[in-house]
């Protein structure tokens, strides 16, 4: 009877129950919180939705020594967090992102480049901030890549330059991804009067299939001699947009933009979320990131917007541009082209701002991993 | 064709061959009095000389020589047929100045003193191919190290008296990191903010220009080539003679010169071939009667 009651007792030792905290309670709170954000409100769900469970993965309460842990040598979830922790998720989601995107708007109307550099403002804004704050130089610039409002862009830098805050970095960086809409409305609604708001641009020409064959190839040549540090992210974009432009190769081209991202993003999804367990991620620093995460993506809204106001002074009337595409500079695709395009359309149903806020939009992807580069170059 | 390109792949297997050779080891540190440092196979705090491969590609020092003696620089060799001489890319190997080599293929016949300088020599005996000068001053206890200078960490300039750090690459675990120099050079972060910037800019600005450029060359806004053809004697032929049906009204004539002009200056008109061709069609399967599945309706 002792013997069944020992068992007992070492089997309820074995339960998350015994080794529960308020804290796993309250991170398994915040999981539930993305799911229900990403399903109910359809919020980014395919970030949302395996962050969400991976934040509930990591903080079952496990009985040390299992061996199944993230941050266990050698577990199952340790070996899929690799892919986060050497940095190699990301370049494969750039390389599907690269083979979905058509770079068309950007390449036909190449002066809205610049509004994508404005918005990383953002990120040097947060930087400097981080390092008011207290943080490492190592560690500002990682927090600081959250500006660019590109996840594997933040987990990229992060897991080389502050692997300890990766996991508040990545949730942050997505989370914020999922509010594009909530975040950069009402900054663009401020900023702007209503007669720029109107503002009609002429509609982007044609753009010919050499000149997107040869897009990706002159880019690539272009920005990894300026940057070589961003070689991972900037060669594998350029190479998935040159697979889906050239014609010839189809098939990889839907591959890298199909099942291969898919799978990375449930990957990188499920286990940056289990990265965050709450001993790790329940700390000041992850409250201060994340309300700095807030202040770069207010910061490199707020410059993008102002940027074009800026620009429009010494613009002819008939070539002015509307504010409402400058959020787009951050590399959120195409959700902040997509909040142009709604905000533009509730002043004039007429005007259609979506092609336009793409230009900017895909530079900011380029800009976000040339920034990354360049923080890498100088912190790594 | 063939013979260029072996001469290239002789050209660039030459030049690879050339970056992982010999000349790429150098004597890392030396510590002439070892009173606390490691001990040898035999348990013995034996003086050592730590050798670095610097190159990206293996290096085997079989055959080599050391010496303390620049008069007789073959003082001790290397011996052959141990993989211990091999050295992998930015690998080090203690070698232990016994003064006793049949100690093994690590143990060297000679003891370095305080003052005197060691020499890596090449396996001819003569080529020195690299040393380090031991301070006579040098405390027992203190290794005098090279430590890397650049950025790459293969050029180990910095000479110095050093704590003795054997088999451990001198240069990474003394370097600051960036993050800390970051952190002593920019504590407020506007110089790199400023750079970064800048630089960001500097790659969409010039994006931008190419594309530009690109741009406005396959729109045709601007021609590679400009090419002013001159009107052949059939064409100029046609024209006198569509000038004289028309007799001598100057707007038709204007008109037409107008054309011509736009035609050879500005290439506004596409380039006819002049050639007609018709050729038969072979009766595609919608239309064939032999492949029609539907059959024509007939009345019983």
């Amino acid at each position: 009877m002792d013997q069944i009651f020992d068992s007992l007792i070492q089997f309820w030792q074995f339960t998350g129950f015994a080794n529960c905290t308020w804290q796993h309670l309250v991170m398994i709170a915040i999981g539930v919180v993305f799911i229900t954000l990403g399903i109910v409100k359809e919020w980014e769900p395919m970030l949302l939705v395996p962050i969400g469970f991976g934040i509930v993965i990591g903080n079952i309460p496990i009985f040390p020594g299992l061996n199944i842990g993230v941050y266990e040598d050698g577990s199952v979830l340790n070996t899929l967090y690799q892919g986060v922790r050497q940095g190699w998720y990301p370049p494969l989601i750039f390389l599907g992102i690269g083979a979905m995107t058509d770079f068309s708007a950007l390449i036909s109307q190449p002066r809205l480049m610049l509004i994508g550099a404005a918005a990383q403002m953002g990120i040097f804004g947060a930087y400097l901030l981080a390092l008011v704050m207290g943080f490492a130089p190592n560690e500002a610039g990682a927090i600081g890549i959250i500006g660019g409002t590109d996840g594997p862009t933040a987990i990229f830098l992060s897991s080389k330059l502050a692997p300890d805050l990766m996991g508040a970095i990545a949730v942050c960086a997505y989370s914020y991804m999922a509010l594009v809409p909530v975040i950069q409305k009402p900054i663009m609604l401020l900023l702007t009067t209503k007669k720029e708001r109107l503002i009609e641009m002429p509609r982007p020409r044609e753009v010919s299939k050499k000149e997107k064959i040869i897009f990706p190839v002159i880019g690539f040549i272009c920005t990894a001699f300026i940057v070589p540090s961003g070689l991972p992210l900037l060669g594998m974009l350029f190479f998935g947009n040159l697979l889906k432009e050239s014609g010839v190769t189809r098939r990889l081209a839907n591959t890298a933009g199909g099942a291969l991202i898919d799978v990375v993003t449930m990957l990188i999804g499920l286990t940056v979320g289990a990265s965050t367990q709450a001993d790790k991620f329940l700390t000041g620093n992850s409250l201060k990131i994340f309300g700095l995460g807030l202040l770069s993506f207010i910061i490199a809204t707020t410059c993008g917007v102002l940027f074009v106001k800026i620009w429009n002074l010494f613009l002819k009337p008939g070539r002015k541009i509307n504010p409402l595409i400058g959020n787009a500079g951050v590399s959120a695709v195409p959700d902040s082209a997509r909040v142009s395009e709604v905000v533009g359309r509730g002043c004039n149903p007429a005007n259609h701002l979506l092609m336009h806020a793409m230009a900017p939009n895909v530079a900011g992807v380029i800009g976000s991993a040339v920034a990354a580069g360049i923080l890498l170059g100088f912190l790594g | 064709m063939k013979r260029l390109a072996l001469i290239l792949l002789l050209s660039a297997s030459a030049a690879t061959l050339r970056g992982q050779n010999l000349s790429d080891l150098i004597i890392s540190e030396v510590l002439p009095c070892n009173d606390s440092s490691v001990v040898d196979a035999y348990g013995a705090r034996s003086p050592w000389i730590e050798l670095l491969n610097t190159s990206q590609g293996a290096v085997n020092f079989a055959g080599c020589y050391l010496s303390d003696d620049p008069e007789n620089l073959r003082k001790s060799m290397i011996p052959k047929g141990d993989a211990a001489t091999l050295l992998g890319a930015g690998q080090l190997v203690l070698l232990y100045c016994t003064g006793d080599r049949s100690q093994g293929t690590l143990y060297l016949d000679f003891v370095p003193s305080p003052g005197s300088e060691v020499y890596l020599v090449s396996s001819d005996g003569r080529t020195i191919i690299d040393s380090i000068k031991i301070p006579s001053d040098l405390p027992a206890g203190t290794s005098i190290a090279k430590f890397a200078t650049d950025i790459k960490e293969t050029q180990f300039d910095d000479v110095r008296p050093s704590k003795p750090t054997p088999g451990t690459f001198n240069g990474r675990h003394e370097q600051r990191s960036k993050s800390q120099m970051m952190s002593e050079n920019d504590p407020h972060g506007f110089t790199l903010s400023l750079i970064a910037v800048s630089v960001v800019f500097s790659a969409l600005i010039i994006l931008f220009l190419i594309y530009n450029l690109s741009g406005n060359i396959f729109t045709g806004k601007i021609r590679l080539r400009r090419s002013r053809r001159q009107p052949d004697p059939e064409t100029a032929a046609a024209i006198a003679l569509a000038l004289s049906m028309e007799g001598n009204d100057d707007a038709v004539a204007a008109a037409i010169a107008a054309a011509l002009h736009l035609h050879y200056a500005e290439s506004v008109h596409d380039t006819e071939s002049g050639i007609i061709t018709i050729q038969p069609r072979n009766a595609s399967a919608w239309c064939d009667n032999s492949l029609n599945f539907r059959k024509t309706p007939y009345k019983k």
